[in-house]
């Protein structure tokens, strides 16, 4: 049973591959992911797009372990062990959900520098789907 | 518009049943209502019956609101299903509050069923996940575990709330649980037992998460006028209110913070003319034990932050000042999602009026008491005042 199909995931491509965001053109806001409404001053539906650096800091993060991970992950957490889930707030000011790669479990924290880089997420339906991970900032802040 | 009053409430066991379909869990609640109605119970005067169902495995998820209702003998009622995940139940109650109060039906029935343990364990996990953001929460690996795990990590780092504070939640509502004949789980547990269970979504183990659950629960709604023809002593629904929110928790003001919450409380406590001093009791979306703190400082009982403290001070415990969770909880007395709010509702109609299946569980002398029903993490919240 597939959780997002491949039209549902291939309408989110622009935000998952290129991190774009909406820039509600009366507040200037950035909506990331994008709402039908700027979620900032819920007035306007007019958008540029604008691009993402990426980078922020940890806001938040939990360890999945084997109960917590949902079927489609499951064979990850089994092949990899615990992996990190974190909230990170961008630059930009959206804070976004997403996987840490390339990092010891234990040595996450709130607060770290971190940048998204395009990953493989997980297969469902026979089809690979890519999008963004996070991974630490080199050289830090 | 008119006062309205709960004259009958009823609840299935929760646990396990696999002898048992949703029919025959709510014929179970719905006979155990009719038998709590002190006047006696006529099915003929019911008008409505709004249903409280996340979706059962997605076996019925069309019309299961009239087949519920017509197994139990009320056929051609205006039957209703109600899904906000697993706030249904509570949604289920005011909803029949609010039928009632605008005049439509004089007599309403508001229940939740839920049957999760018929299918496998992914697809369990799979309807779980239902609730919450698909696009991004769940592509990120994430169940309801690892999102209330986020927000409890923040909290930890926020305001210092421990390891022992989560796991506190867990012992108290299992030794309430013991006290429950209806309980999913009827024994306690110690805080090593509970500090030392296998991690799930760090910092959440096993015991920080409630089980799955089959169950039911039917309550009786009238107006205050007609509540007399059923029984002297009514439990009122003084006030309620319900918000949603963001359904992403990286979308909220605040992390944590069930904003939902907040508003709710805010609406139910103005409608009540009351305040949060006032409660005496209360039953609380404990999902995760991450869940019973936010509740105290999101419903006012505490200060933003302070829950940790507030808890081990023993304000919440069944022998404190204000029990919380004195069912056990959907910690030990279960969580069948749709069931869970009017099952709340079942706990706290017997609480208030002394007369509490077991007497060792009965908080005596409380007058008013609150319940806090909780859809995902946090997309749909309701908060009820109700009083003798
Ligand atoms: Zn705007």
């Amino acid at each position: 049973m597939a959780h997002v199909s491949v039209p549902m995931y291939w309408r989110t491509i622009p935000q998952r591959y290129r991190l774009v965001g909406m820039q509600c053109k009366k507040c200037g806001k950035v909506n990331f992911p994008p709402k039908g409404v700027c979620k900032y001053c819920n007035a306007s539906s007019e958008f540029a797009e604008v691009r993402l650096s990426g980078k922020g800091k940890v806001h938040t993060f939990t360890l999945i372990g084997a109960g917590g991970a949902p079927p489609e992950f499951a064979e990850q957490e089994k092949a990899g062990g615990v992996y990190p889930v974190t909230i990170v707030e961008l630059e930009e000011g959206p804070k976004v959900i997403g996987q840490m790669a390339d990092v010891n479990p234990k040595d996450v924290t709130i607060g770290m520098p971190v940048r998204a880089e395009l990953r493989r997420i997980y297969e469902e339906e026979g089809v690979v789907r890519y999008g963004f991970k996070f991974v630490p900032l080199e050289g830090g802040a | 518009m008119r006062k309205v009053a709960i004259v009958g409430a009823g609840q299935s066991r929760y646990g396990e049943f696999p002898d048992k379909s949703i029919k025959e869990l709510f014929l179970e609640a719905y006979q155990d209502m009719a038998k709590s109605v002190d006047r006696g119970y006529d099915p003929k005067r019911v008008g409505a019956a709004y249903i409280g169902n996340l979706g059962c495995g997605g076996f019925q998820l069309g019309n299961m609101s009239a087949l519920v209702s017509e197994y139990v003998g009320l056929p051609y009622v205006h039957a209703m299903r109600i899904e906000n995940a697993c706030a249904s139940g509570g949604y289920a109650l005011v909803t029949a509050a609010m039928d009632v109060m605008a005049g439509v039906h004089d007599v309403v029935l508001a229940g939740g069923v839920e049957k999760m343990t018929d299918v496998s364990g992914l697809k369990t996990k799979y309807w779980l996940g239902v609730s919450g953001d698909t696009e991004y929460e769940r592509l990120a690996g994430t169940t309801f575990s690892g999102l209330y795990a986020l927000i409890a990590q923040r909290h930890m780092h926020e305001f210092g709330t421990t390891r022992e504070h989560l796991s506190m939640v867990a012992v108290k509502n299992h030794k309430n649980g013991a006290q429950n004949p209806k309980a999913q789980f009827q024994r306690e547990t110690t805080l090593e037992k509970a500090m030392k269970a296998p991690m799930v979504a760090a910092p959440l183990n096993l015991f920080d998460c409630c089980s799955t659950t089959d169950g039911a629960s039917a309550v009786l709604v009238t107006s205050a006028e007609k509540a007399k023809e059923f029984t002297d002593t009514p439990i009122y629904i003084e006030g309620f209110g319900t918000a949603s929110d963001y359904l992403a928790i990286h979308d909220r003001v605040a992390t944590t913070t069930l904003e939902g919450t907040r508003r709710a409380a805010d609406q139910a406590y103005k409608m009540a003319g009351v305040g949060p001093k006032d409660i005496q009791i209360a039953e609380v979306h404990d999902c995760f034990t991450i869940a019973e703190l936010l509740a105290y400082e999101d419903l006012g009982f505490c200060e933003k932050g302070q829950a940790g403290p507030y808890l081990m001070e023993g304000h919440t415990q069944i022998t404190g000042d204000r029990p919380v969770n004195a069912s056990g909880g959907l910690k030990a007395k279960g969580h069948p999602i749709g069931s869970t709010g009017t099952g709340q509702a079942y706990e706290m109609f017997h609480q208030l009026r002394g007369d509490v299946q077991k007497p060792t569980r009965q908080v005596k002398g409380v007058e008013r008491g609150l319940l806090h029903n909780v859809g995902g993490s946090g997309g749909t919240v309701v908060v009820t005042v109700l009083a003798r």
